[in-house]
């Protein structure tokens, strides 16, 4: 208490003004103040939480939002005293963090997003001419990832694909570029998603089938080199036109592109007919956090600026799909036709993970 | 037997965090760089990131934050980061790339979150003539062409020194990926099975720099070297280039502003406000006019005469060895060896404080020198006193370092201090004839009271042969040293004046190891 008087009378002595911003603070239930929550989010989150139509909304129900952006998996490193909630892009990095700050209760999951392959129209068209996608339209398509994994196998190069000799661009080694699955949740759920298909459509959970499963996904890091630590990161480099023909990202990125981006260039979506969905897990670290979190999900306005921004509301099909509309030569408005790949446990998926980069 | 590279860098790192620390933006007069401000963003930046003053300027005033650069190499960044020097130090990271970084987890997890905010890939700069007579289509060019051109004895050219710039690793990357045919990202076993071609290659490099500024300035004042190895971004701003990016491939930067796990949340919301700043339309469009980067948001298109069409990107090596094992290769076996006169003085007025120091430094650079390296000793008085050559054999490296170890022992301070005179010897000693990259150093602590004077040493410079007068004198601002004796002869010869008045000695040995 000494403490907080402390401040009140330097806050009195430095004026009036200071003042009556702070009691504006302490008055919060009034609601004409708002009070600020402290958010670590994914990457990919960022420009949700930067929209000024979001931060309105969060105003009208009393909150300042300030976001700081990490690695999913990089939060369990950060020290989050302060804040008031975390915010990584699924549920296995969300659970370890609830376990480790002791957050009991549900987790709120306002939102999800497939992971989706983006292309430039030139790669996708060789990669139909090679049965290793169909396309249903010019901007869409399926990636079939049975006959990538067998590809990547087997060292395929671009060379070595009917087509390719026309783009100067597609040579090396085929393979999708993802960031660093050890601090970034894309990445590991690629990992995911392929080691279920490699292990014949069953969720990796042995000894055995980890071994098993290891040394494809050690290659099918291996050949990227070094990758980016943020799916955010490796999206931008693709849309500067710089970086590998392939590369993973959230479908809620290409739909945030489209929204803001009249003419998209020539970008292919590709939906592996088996991939993984980012569910956003709220990890509330205060009352307030929880608070917001719920809010996410529940507030119509919010939940509408989600789908503004790409990701699909939990529990509703209706809003992303009619929101999709005018976007369908590049996004499914349903999932039909794409398998969702049970995440390995945290355990699993961070040994995985570990072989993987070696 | 080779000395490990990353460990002469690890302990070059401090040196350079306090030689650099003089070299930021300037605009904030008195400080010395490192005291935290509020409001100030002490970036531990790229030398390439030098050239975004305005963009500074501009984003400052969009955001109130001012940018404080420090500007390093990635290398030395990276080990800063690495061995917790640069934590209280710096508020964010912004480097050509965090490839090398993340192949550093003590490093990597430093850093909490990074966005890129442009992008410039390799390029190789020819002269528009040269291009012409090579019949090159620059949409088509591919990297086995240029290789085969430097073959022929039709190319030379110029690139940075990897282990101190980033555009120079990232050239080094670039051509052994493309001249390996690897398919994937390098491996160890590429980059030995490339060894023979690579070394063919480095055959052509006819200049090394520590900066892409005075390798600019170099090639304009040699006129015999007929390409530049670079960024885009760089090569775009020195006239007279075709500016080509090879069609099978590149390394692209990507200029990631990066906030600090060591900071507060103060300032990283500070650098997020930065960062978000940065990716505005408007300041896009500013970077790509002003530096010919290329935006990272579709919203903004690159500048005119920055081609759209396609590259393949060649992945940056997944693993430290990788890397750093190129990085030896490339300092002890693959590029020329380079051979340096030392002329150092040690005059009276050396006695002392100034001689030990000397001596240290010069002790020091020993675990810097590379395989198959020649260096000569000349230390001065009223005359040359002796001329001690030695080289670094790669049978036994030891051996020649012991010997120049032995040799700065026994130097005595005594005499006056005949500059020209010695540099005269210095020149005549280095004939040519040698594949190498030949440089003077020179370290004086005075003006010049004996033997030849300036005008004499300018005449004897005029008279040299062409070859002779591409050898570059870098001397060394050091004690009671006259700075305008010193730039001139800079200036004369091509070199570049280093300052260990504000500097350390150390340093300034250090910094000129990129320039052999």
């Amino acid at each position: 208490m000494r403490r907080i008087a402390g401040i009140v009378l330097a806050v009195l002595l430095i004026g009036g003004v200071v003042a009556a911003v702070v009691a504006g603070r302490d008055n919060e239930e009034t609601g004409t103040a708002t009070k600020t929550v402290r958010m670590v989010i994914g990457s990919e989150k960022a420009a949700f939480f930067a929209d000024p139509d979001v931060v309105k909304a969060l105003a009208a129900k009393g909150y300042t939002v300030k976001a700081e952006t990490s690695g999913s998996w990089a939060m369990e490193g950060l020290d989050l005293k302060g804040f008031d909630l975390a915010f990584p892009s699924s549920q296995a990095p969300a659970a370890e963090l609830a376990a480790k700050y002791e957050v009991t209760g549900t987790l709120p999951r306002p939102f999800y997003s497939p992971l989706v392959v983006v292309a430039h129209r030139g790669a996708a068209e060789v990669l139909a001419g090679n049965r290793l996608a169909t396309l249903d339209g010019k901007s869409r398509g399926t990636l079939d990832m049975a006959a990538y994994l067998d590809a990547a196998k087997d060292d395929r190069t671009w060379q070595q694909l009917r087509g390719a000799a026309v783009y100067g661009e597609l040579t090396g080694t085929l393979y999708i570029s993802s960031t660093d699955p050890q601090t970034s949740n894309s990445g590991a759920l690629y990992l995911a998603a392929a080691s279920y298909v490699a292990n014949g459509g069953k969720v990796v959970a042995s000894d055995a089938e980890v071994d098993r499963a290891a040394p494809l996904l050690r290659k099918l890091v291996s050949v990227q080199g070094a990758q980016q630590s943020s799916t955010d990161a490796a999206f931008r480099d693709f849309v500067s036109g710089a970086g590998n023909p392939l590369v993973l990202v959230y479908e809620s990125q290409v739909a945030a592109l489209l929204d803001e981006q009249a003419n998209p260039g020539d970008v292919v979506v590709l939906y592996p007919d088996t991939t993984v969905n980012s569910d956003h897990t709220v990890v509330p670290l205060t009352e307030r956090g929880r608070a917001v979190g719920e809010l996410l999900g529940a507030d119509p306005g919010l939940r509408k600026l989600a789908v503004r921004h790409g990701f699909r509301p939990q529990g509703d099909l209706a809003e992303f799909a009619a929101a999709t509309e005018s976007r369908t030569a590049h996004l499914k408005q349903q999932l039909t036709g794409v398998r969702q790949a049970p995440v390995p446990t945290s355990a699993v998926l961070h040994e995985l993970a570990r072989r993987a980069r070696g | 037997m080779r000395r490990p590279l990353a460990a002469v860098l690890a302990s070059f790192a401090l040196l350079a965090a306090t030689a650099c620390s003089t070299q930021h933006d300037g605009t904030d007069g008195e400080d010395d760089g490192t005291a935290p401000r509020p409001g100030t963003l002490r970036v531990l930046a790229s030398s390439e990131l030098s050239d975004m003053t305005p963009v500074f300027e501009r984003v400052g005033k969009d955001t109130g934050v001012t940018l404080r650069p420090t500007y390093m190499g990635t290398l030395d960044a990276v080990d800063l980061l690495a061995t917790g020097k640069a934590d209280g130090r710096y508020d964010a990271v912004w480097l050509s790339s965090n490839d090398y970084l993340r192949l550093r987890p003590d490093a990597a997890e430093k850093v909490v979150s990074e966005t890129p905010v442009m992008s410039s890939p390799v390029a190789i700069g020819v002269r528009t003539a040269t291009a012409a007579k090579l019949g090159w289509k620059p949409a088509e060019v591919t990297w086995s062409q240029i290789d085969q051109a430097v073959q022929d004895g039709r190319l030379t050219y110029g690139m940075t020194d990897p282990a101190r710039s980033n555009s120079g690793f990232s050239t080094l990357v670039s051509v052994a990926s493309a001249l390996s045919g690897a398919q994937s990202a390098l491996t160890d076993a590429d980059v030995a099975k490339a060894g023979p071609r690579l070394k063919e290659f480095f055959k052509g490099q006819k200049l090394t720099s520590g900066s892409s500024g005075w390798l600019a300035s170099a090639y304009a004042r040699r006129g015999d070297v007929d390409a530049l190895l670079n960024y885009e971004s760089v090569l775009k701003g020195i006239p007279g280039l075709t500016v080509i990016r090879p069609k099978d491939g590149v390394v692209t930067a990507d200029y990631p502003l990066s906030s600090l796990a060591s900071t507060d949340t103060t300032t990283r919301e500070n650098v997020r406000r930065v960062t978000e700043a940065l990716c505005t339309d408007p300041v896009q469009r500013l970077i790509t006019d002003r530096t010919h980067r290329r935006p990272v948001v579709a919203s903004v298109p690159p500048a005119a005469g920055l081609d759209t069409g396609r590259r393949r990107e060649l992945p940056f090596p997944g693993s430290r060895s990788v890397a750093d094992g190129l990085l030896d290769a490339y300092e002890n076996e693959l590029r020329r060896p380079s051979r340096t006169v030392y002329v150092l003085d040690t005059s009276g007025s050396m006695e002392g404080d100034r001689l030990s120091r000397l001596k240290t430094a010069l002790t020091d650079l020993t675990g810097d020198f590379r395989d198959r390296e020649e260096v000569t000793l000349m230390p001065f008085g009223s005359d040359v006193k002796s001329v001690r050559t030695h080289v670094v054999d790669p049978a036994d490296p030891d051996e020649g370092l012991a010997a120049i170890r032995d040799d700065t022992k026994g130097l005595e301070a005594e005499g006056e201090t005949a500059i020209f005179t010695s540099l005269e010897k210095a020149y005549d000693r280095l004939g040519t004839g040698k594949d190498t990259f030949t440089s003077i150093v020179l370290m004086t602590d005075g003006e010049n009271t004996a033997g030849a004077d300036a005008e004499d040493f300018d005449a004897f410079y005029r008279e040299l042969s062409g070859d002779r007068q591409d050898i570059p004198v870098f001397p060394i601002l050091f004690g009671d040293s006259d700075r305008e004796e010193l730039e001139h002869i800079a200036e004369l010869t091509g070199g570049r004046l280093f300052d260990a008045q504000q500097g350390s000695l150390d340093g300034a040995f250090e910094e000129i190891r990129g320039y052999q």
